[in-house]
């Protein structure tokens, strides 16, 4: 008797301590008809509000990028991954290069308005820029190379102006114009009141929390702690003008729940807790064919997913791996993996395989795979799980077992590597795996080991060393969709200029240099002949595969796009007969947002 | 009196070392990690940029606000002067967040989940553990098999097993989170209740697994005292049952009063399998990704909290002992 009325004490005090660290609010519960509910974007809890830094941790409104988000702040354009064009969003219209392809002129739409009410104007998005330069952003430091300035030159009309080589073209056209649908406009009297507050220190610039945010988009801050992060729709949201949705978008509330992890967020999915689900749901399939539940993704068969980006295996090229500067040692271990295998665990088929997408450099999407010529290539590609040729590639290149102690040798040292990847990465170490097995098939031993992320990314960055001991076979990711791409995938791959910052976090993380692939990474930005391009990238891509300096394992989607339908429906798929055709990005990124336009309630 | 003034004094003066080594322990031991944490903050920064001075720019300028370019003895001043004004400054991990926001946001989770369940189940686990042992029997015969398969599930195990019995198969139960997924926080008692519904299941998978250990270990004890000398001495005077089972069970708890001090002490770690596994909000999960982020700051703030704590309980505790128990006392004032 005394437990219990112990325990019952007990519970009420917990419920009281509860209660007493909870503020009050009007609104207590989400109509679930009004909400649309995320996983998989936002872990952790939100930071902050400010557009300006990358720091915020708030998922559901901070992602600038090839697809921005744009539930908040919005870009003058929107990417669309599908088929690879930007549409306007703040933008009135195309914007247009002048005849010397060294500046980009476009206008505003004059409905545009900030959540205050005032017009977004010229003005905006040229402080926008000044800001992101003086205070030395993400955004500024990463574009500053390639734009001179942005400027107004009237209220509504926007001018870009490119760095210019000594032949006075300019240097990047690619990355200006991409600037465009990839980052947002921030209100510049909001911007200035923040720049009075932190006294114009760049840190304390980044560092605000900016409660105060002016934003655009369809919504605004509702609530944020540690368990969730609640978006309200903006009524007076300017987009519900004619001259671009037309309408305010459906669900009043988007909602994230924070998940510990990806288990935690399926079951939730699976509960009807969920109704989009960016993250990897291992075997999604079995959400739908064994449990019977209203689940789908944007393709209805494997690969269930859109590939966007290409996971790769870096070679350690920095000369601290004997034999590995042999190419034949290397293309060996490339043509040994067993590709299928390592999609079939790793990605639970929610990648194309090598057979549907032949390796290159591109992504599975229609746009890249048009930009090389797969007939000039195809001698050089391979499929994986090739022991024999591999074999023979070996023995060829004299890399044989001379001592017979069932290892192979290059200068009397047998071959021996470690494959790493960050520890708890359980996709990339289960691909891991499956190379170091292959190595065993060949005669050249391959261990694993799986470092923390803070060390193994303090490591992989630091390309102004030879990469330490452990380091010989390990990964990293690629760029995904957008619209640099597949050129700004390709430079980062490839790329030599990487080769020696102490903090590299752009790409060639194993050190690989080849002027002919510099030179024509180069060309590309600036070239405006269709065929030329894809000349152009032919050649990278048989440079590539030619020379293997990485090996790309599995093709991974820019967004895990898997929609619960028992509240809400008529989200994108396949053949969903959408002009433009709206992308598998969650509702929330580039021209994918049109979906919140198109939901509809299952039971209205 | 005095003896218990000397046996106090030396005892908080042996804590006060004790505090001080593990303040510098709890500097030193995070920064000899071979990770560059500002590389984490200059990984969200710099993915994507185009551009290597801006990089090495960002990369400087974040070195340079953490002061990890200086050498530790300087670090370590700069820390002591700033944790004496209560400041343990930014959490690496969550930069911008002062690591007094990011521990204040969650330990009222962690501590109002882990508090009661601790309490609950050692009152639990040794009220089940005693009569085990009074009892003995068929009562003993169930208890001590339970006990043990119960202690020996580990954490997360209990945690997933309840999970997906309670909350998945009968739905009695929400799958995560520490209230309603479509309720926003607010005093009525639609949420408290909807609190109360989200605790059950954490709550009850730490209580269990602590019933087990603190059952077999109270019986184990109560076993011994039962058959020690002074109970067949009171036995032979014809002193009650009753009366002896006060002095039995008084004499065994004293161990378990022990790791009662200490489980409290440590609480603030988090419950991290239930945080984890219910997706309950709490300290755990975040003093784990500090931890694997080498962010030096949380973990020095709250190991040095935790520390605290567990100092604070076991100084308790000594006091109480010297109450409790003379020879205590008299042992040690010596």
């Amino acid at each position: 008797m005394k437990v219990t009325r112990f325990t019952i004490v007990t519970l009420l005090v917990v419920v009281a301590m509860m209660a007493a660290a909870l503020p009050s609010l009007a609104q207590e519960t989400l109509p679930r008809n009004e909400t649309l509910y995320f996983n998989g974007q936002q872990w952790g809890a939100v930071v902050g509000w400010n557009p300006y830094s990358s720091s915020m941790n708030n998922a559901m409104a901070i992602a600038q990028g090839a697809s921005a988000r744009v539930t908040m702040f919005e870009s003058p354009y929107l990417y669309n991954m599908l088929d690879g064009q930007v549409y306007p969003l703040l933008a009135n219209g195309p914007f247009a290069w002048n005849d010397a392809r060294t500046e980009i002129t476009f206008s505003l739409n004059p409905a545009a308005h900030w959540n205050d009410g005032t017009p977004v104007t010229a003005e905006d998005v040229a402080y926008t820029w000044a800001s992101h330069v003086k205070y030395n952003t993400p955004t500024g430091a990463g574009n500053v190379a390639y734009i001179e300035d942005i400027g107004a030159v009237d209220e509504m009309t926007v001018v870009v102006k490119a760095k210019l080589d000594e032949n006075g073209a300019a240097l990047n056209p690619l990355l200006v114009e991409s600037y465009l649908s990839a980052n947002y406009v921030a209100q510049k009297a909001w911007t200035q009141v923040m720049e009075e507050r932190v006294g114009e220190d760049a840190t304390a610039f980044l560092a605000d929390i900016a409660e105060d945010v002016v934003f655009s988009g369809p919504y605004g801050p509702f609530f944020a702690d540690e368990s969730k992060v609640v978006l309200v729709r903006d009524d007076n949201y300017w987009g519900q003008d004619a001259s671009m949705w037309g309408k305010l978008p459906a669900p009043k509330y988007l909602a994230h729940n924070i998940f510990a992890d990806n288990a935690a967020g399926t079951t939730a999915l699976k509960a009807g807790e969920v109704d989009v689900s960016q993250q990897f749901n291992s075997n999604v399939q079995d959400l739908w064919l064994e449990d019977g539940l209203a689940i789908s993704t944007y393709l209805p068969e494997a690969p269930y997913q859109i590939g966007a980006s290409l996971p790769t295996a870096f070679f350690n090229l920095t000369g601290s791996s004997v034999g590995l500067d042999n190419v034949a040692v290397r293309k060996a271990i490339a043509m040994a993996v067993d590709y299928p295998t390592i999609i079939a665990n790793a990605m639970t088929n929610q990648s194309a395989t090598f057979e549907q997408v032949p390796r290159s450099l591109m992504n599975p999407t229609a746009g890249e795979q048009a930009l090389y010529n797969h007939e000039a290539v195809a001698d050089l590609q391979w499929v994986g799980n090739d022991i024999e040729g591999a074999k023979a590639l070996l023995d060829e290149a004299g890399v044989v077992d001379s001592d017979g102690d069932g290892w192979r040798e290059v200068d009397g040292v047998n071959l021996h590597y470690v494959a790493t990847c960050p520890n708890g990465w359980s996709d990339w170490q289960a691909a891991i795996e499956v190379v170091a097995a292959a190595g065993a098939q060949i005669g050249i031993d391959i261990t694993t080991n799986y470092p923390e992320w803070s060390v193994y990314q303090t490591v992989v960055t630091k390309s102004d060393e030879p990469l330490p001991e452990g380091y010989d076979i390990f990964m990293m990711w690629s760029n995904g969709a957008g619209p640099t791409e597949p050129w700004g995938r390709i430079r980062n791959m490839l790329s030599s200029e990487w080769v020696g910052m102490t903090s590299n976090w752009s790409g060639n993380w194993g050190g690989y240099v080849n002027p002919e692939a510099d030179a024509l990474i180069q060309a590309i930005p600036t070239e405006t002949d269709p065929d030329k391009v894809v000349e152009l990238y032919t050649e990278l891509v048989k440079m590539y595969l030619t020379d293997v300096p990485s090996f790309t394992l599995m093709y991974r989607p820019q967004s895990f796009h898997t929609v619960n339908e028992s509240v809400w429906t008529n989200f994108p798929f396949d053949g969903d007969g959408t002009e433009p055709p709206v992308p598998p990005m969650d509702c929330t990124d580039g021209w994918g947002i049109a979906c919140l336009y198109n939901l509809e309630l299952v039971n209205p | 009196m005095k003896e218990y003034r000397n046996y106090f004094f030396k005892k908080l003066g042996w804590f006060a070392v004790t505090l001080v080594a593990a303040f510098i322990l709890n500097f030193i031991l995070p920064r000899l990690m071979p990770a560059d944490p500002v590389a984490a903050i200059v990984a969200r920064m710099a993915q994507g940029q185009t551009d290597a001075t801006g990089v090495q720019a960002i990369y400087e300028q974040y070195i340079e606000l953490f002061a990890t370019d200086k050498p530790m003895v300087e670090q370590f001043v700069i820390y002591v002067q700033n944790v004496l004004r209560g400041d343990f400054g930014y959490s690496i991990a969550e930069y911008p967040r002062t690591v007094n926001d990011v521990i204040r946001s969650s330990i009222g989770w962690t501590i109002a989940l882990q508090f009661p369940a601790i309490i609950v189940g050692w009152v639990l686990g040794n009220t089940l553990g005693a009569l085990a042992a009074y009892l003995k029997g068929n009562f003993d015969r169930l208890l001590m098999p339970l006990s043990i398969f119960l202690s020996n599930i580990p954490a997360f195990g209990m945690a997933i097993i309840m999970l997906v019995i309670f909350a998945v198969e009968l739905k009695w139960f929400p799958v995560s989170g520490g209230y309603g997924y479509d309720m926003i926080p607010n005093n009525s008692p639609e949420f408290v209740w909807s609190v109360i519904v989200h605790y059950q299941l954490p709550f009850w998978s730490i209580v269990l697994i602590t019933i087990g250990g603190q059952a077999i270990g109270m019986r184990s004890m109560a076993i011994y005292e039962l058959n020690a000398d002074y109970v067949k001495y009171a036995r032979f005077l014809g002193i009650k049952d009753r009366k002896i089972i006060q002095y039995v069970f008084r004499n065994a708890m004293l161990p378990q009063i022990t790791g009662l001090a200490l489980s409290i002490g440590t609480m603030v770690g988090g419950a991290l399998f239930a945080e984890i596994i219910f997706s309950y909000p709490g300290i755990g999960t975040t003093l784990l990704t500090a931890s694997l982020g080498g962010d030096y700051p949380l973990i020095s703030a709250s190991t040095l909290i935790i520390t605290i704590m567990t100092l604070i309980a076991v100084f308790a505790l000594e006091i109480l002992y010297g109450f409790i128990d003379p020879r205590v006392k008299a042992a040690q004032a010596e």
